[in-house]
């Protein structure tokens, strides 16, 4: 029977062969298109030698050379000495622990509050939704500097997880702002209902379905709080309302600069301004890979 | 109920939302500084006062308003705040207003100025840009302003001062003008092209963007087609119909972006020593100078909301669709009226 079966079903064509398609495996340079990778070599770079500071210096950095003031660089001081006598190829590397965990660490206060006002302003019913933005409208017309400004001198001495945590207490406005419109429009889809239906509780609908569906929309925000806390810092510290300048960091390094000008010593200003531009830059083309690109049709001019 | 009320009301509105936040500010900026940790004391007298007795410390106390409970305290401030008086520096012992008043002036015109250039140029550049979609030009460009809107803008100030006044020995570095020469235009406009610079430099991308966004999104419109088979050219289009299309959005952007603005003419006004209120409340923070940091913060409230209401009646007059919407408010209130 199976034989007369397979006798009916004849197969037709000159050189018939069946087409198997070939498992197209990319090659690794396709792969890597497109992909910021140039950026994650020197972020990588930057953060390995901050983490290994300790076998790079070849000075204290926290000493003072009384010596060798204002020395350009040379061969012993590799990035010369500042006003302070300080060998700021040292600095460098320790300076650079500080400001990169700063600016993780507000940008995990930034998410958090960012997240949780978001969503709850996002589930609450109207008239409590309009009150929070309403608020955070407001916040957010006060110029960060002087909210800044007032903060610092309420805390009044600051350290790394201080001043963190002023920069993430005024900076999760437009966070907030995009968290809740992402999740006004996600929380009238059927399957939230249907968990609200089983009784899950706003925890869990939050950080089962909200969240999940959110990141892709914040992400490009979240990896450029790093950089703009960073940014941040060091202009509070260059301010001198920041770090001290004995708690070494890319900032409290550029609180010199105004020093340096007056004896025109470059590279007091320049290298550790380099580095902190050089990561800030390097953070923000990462985060904008992650950029949601909204399709564009052809333009019609 | 004619529509001049109508108007008048929308005003008078929002002058009441003015005063409510003003209000609302001030408390909030009054407990801060109450609740902060430097004594008011310490910074008035400095040092002498670890030297001074228990009464006199107290009559100090009294001479400055200090010995009241808060609320007294913040009531006896505002009603002294309705007469102008809004009480002694601590820094410089003299009223505040004294000190802040010729401040405000030189503020607003670094504010001001760069404001309009960083605007005008925006709109152009987002128009040279869009023009030129994904050519190299504007790839570059794109990377260009990113990178400079991303470089932290007292660094860049810093950077240029050491390039321009110290070496190249071009332009003076800090100040709004030199000793003397007050009422010099020339001078005054020598010491604003530095802070004008870094002004519009670490704010022009962030706005350009948003607008080239915008004018991308208009050309996918349909009215393009018939505006090129009228035979109008490209510029023509983007100036004659984009343009206006996204003139709204443009406007509130306008709007809200003061306080974003402000807060860089501190920055700049900080690294430049130029004397404003941006550089002044970075040092009354430092001092703990708290009645002059009120002021500050009172003034710069003041100006972001007077911008932004500015801004807001422009668009309503320019936007069609909004002076739409205030008729059928119109009529809606006419019909209200006359079933009263």
């Amino acid at each position: 029977m199976e034989e007369s079966n397979e006798e009916q079903f004849i197969m037709v064509g000159a050189n018939y062969k069946e087409h198997i398609p070939k498992e197209k495996i990319p090659s690794f340079s396709k792969r890597l298109k497109g992909k910021p990778i140039i950026s994650v070599i020197v972020l990588a770079a930057i953060v390995l030698c901050c983490i290994f500071a300790g076998d790079l210096i070849n000075h204290d950095p926290s000493s003072f050379y009384l010596k060798n003031l204002n020395e350009p660089p040379n061969s012993e001081f590799y990035f010369g000495t500042d006003s302070l006598g300080r060998d700021i190829y040292s600095m460098i590397w320790y300076g650079g622990r500080a400001s990169i965990i700063i600016g993780i660490l507000s940008m995990v206060i930034i998410t958090v509050i960012g997240v949780t006002y978001g969503c709850i302003s996002g589930t609450a019913n109207a008239k409590i939704d309009a009150a929070m933005m309403r608020a955070v409208e407001i916040l957010n017309s006060i110029p960060s500097l002087l909210l800044l400004l007032l903060l610092v001198s309420i805390i009044g001495k600051q350290d790394i997880l201080k001043i963190s945590f002023i920069i993430g207490v005024t900076g999760w406005f437009a966070l907030a702002r995009i968290v809740r419109s992402e999740v006004r429009q996600i929380r009238n889809y059927e399957y939230v209902l249907a968990a609200r239906c089983m009784g899950a509780n706003f925890l869990h609908v939050m950080y089962r379905h909200l969240i999940p569906n959110v990141v892709s929309a914040i992400l490009f925000v979240v990896i450029s709080s790093i950089s703009t806390s960073m940014a941040m810092e060091s202009t509070l510290s260059f301010l001198g309302l920041g770090l001290p300048i004995d708690v070494i960091s890319w900032g409290s390094m550029l609180s010199l600069a105004n020093r340096a000008l007056l004896s025109n010593t470059w590279w007091v200003i320049i290298i550790p301004g380099v580095f902190l531009v050089i990561t800030l830059l390097v953070i923000t083309n990462i985060g904008n890979y992650f950029r949601k690109e909204t399709n564009r049709r052809a333009s019609n001019l | 109920m004619d529509r001049r009320t109508v108007i008048l009301k929308k005003l008078l509105t929002r002058l009441m939302g003015f005063i409510a936040a003003m209000l609302l500010l001030s408390i909030i900026v009054f407990y801060i500084a109450r609740l902060a940790p430097g004594d008011p004391l310490q910074s008035f007298y400095g040092d002498a006062v670890e030297s001074m007795t228990t009464q006199e410390l107290q009559e100090a106390r009294k001479r400055l308003g200090l010995d009241a409970p808060n609320h007294i305290q913040y009531i006896r401030w505002i009603t002294n705040a309705f007469h102008g008086e809004f009480g002694l520096s601590l820094k410089y012992k003299i009223p505040v207003m004294e000190v802040v008043s010729p401040l405000i002036g030189n503020t607003l015109i670094l504010g001001g100025i760069s404001y309009l250039v960083v605007f005008i140029f925006a709109i152009l550049l987002a128009i040279s840009c869009a023009l030129f979609e994904d050519t190299l030009f504007d790839r570059i460009i794109c990377k260009v302003g990113t990178a400079a809107y991303y470089i932290p803008a007292f660094w860049l100030g810093v950077v240029l001062v050491l390039i321009f006044s110290i070496n190249l020995n071009w332009l003076p570095s800090s100040g709004a003008y030199d000793f003397g020469k007050s009422g010099d235009l020339l001078n005054r406009l020598e010491h604003l092209v530095l802070p004008l610079i870094v002004m519009v430099l670490s704010h022009l991308w962030y706005y350009a963007y948003m607008f080239r966004n915008k004018l991308l999104d208009e050309f996918r419109k349909d009215y393009i087609i018939l505006a090129k088979t009228k035979g109008l050219k490209k510029v023509e289009i983007i100036v004659k119909h984009c343009l206006r299309n996204i003139a709204p959005t443009i406007i509130s952007i306008m709007a809200i972006s003061s306080p974003h603005i402000l807060s860089g003419t501190y920055i700049a006004e900080a690294v430049f020593n130029y004397p404003g209120i941006g550089a002044l409340s970075v040092e009354s923070a430092k001092y703990h100078d708290y009645n002059l940091l009120m002021l500050l913060v009172l003034i710069t409230g003041v100006l972001v909301i007077i911008s932004s209401i500015i801004a807001q009646s422009i668009n309503e007059m320019i936007d069609p669709m909004l002076k739409e919407q205030e008729a059928a408010t119109w009529k809606k209130a006419t019909k209200n009226s006359s079933s009263w």
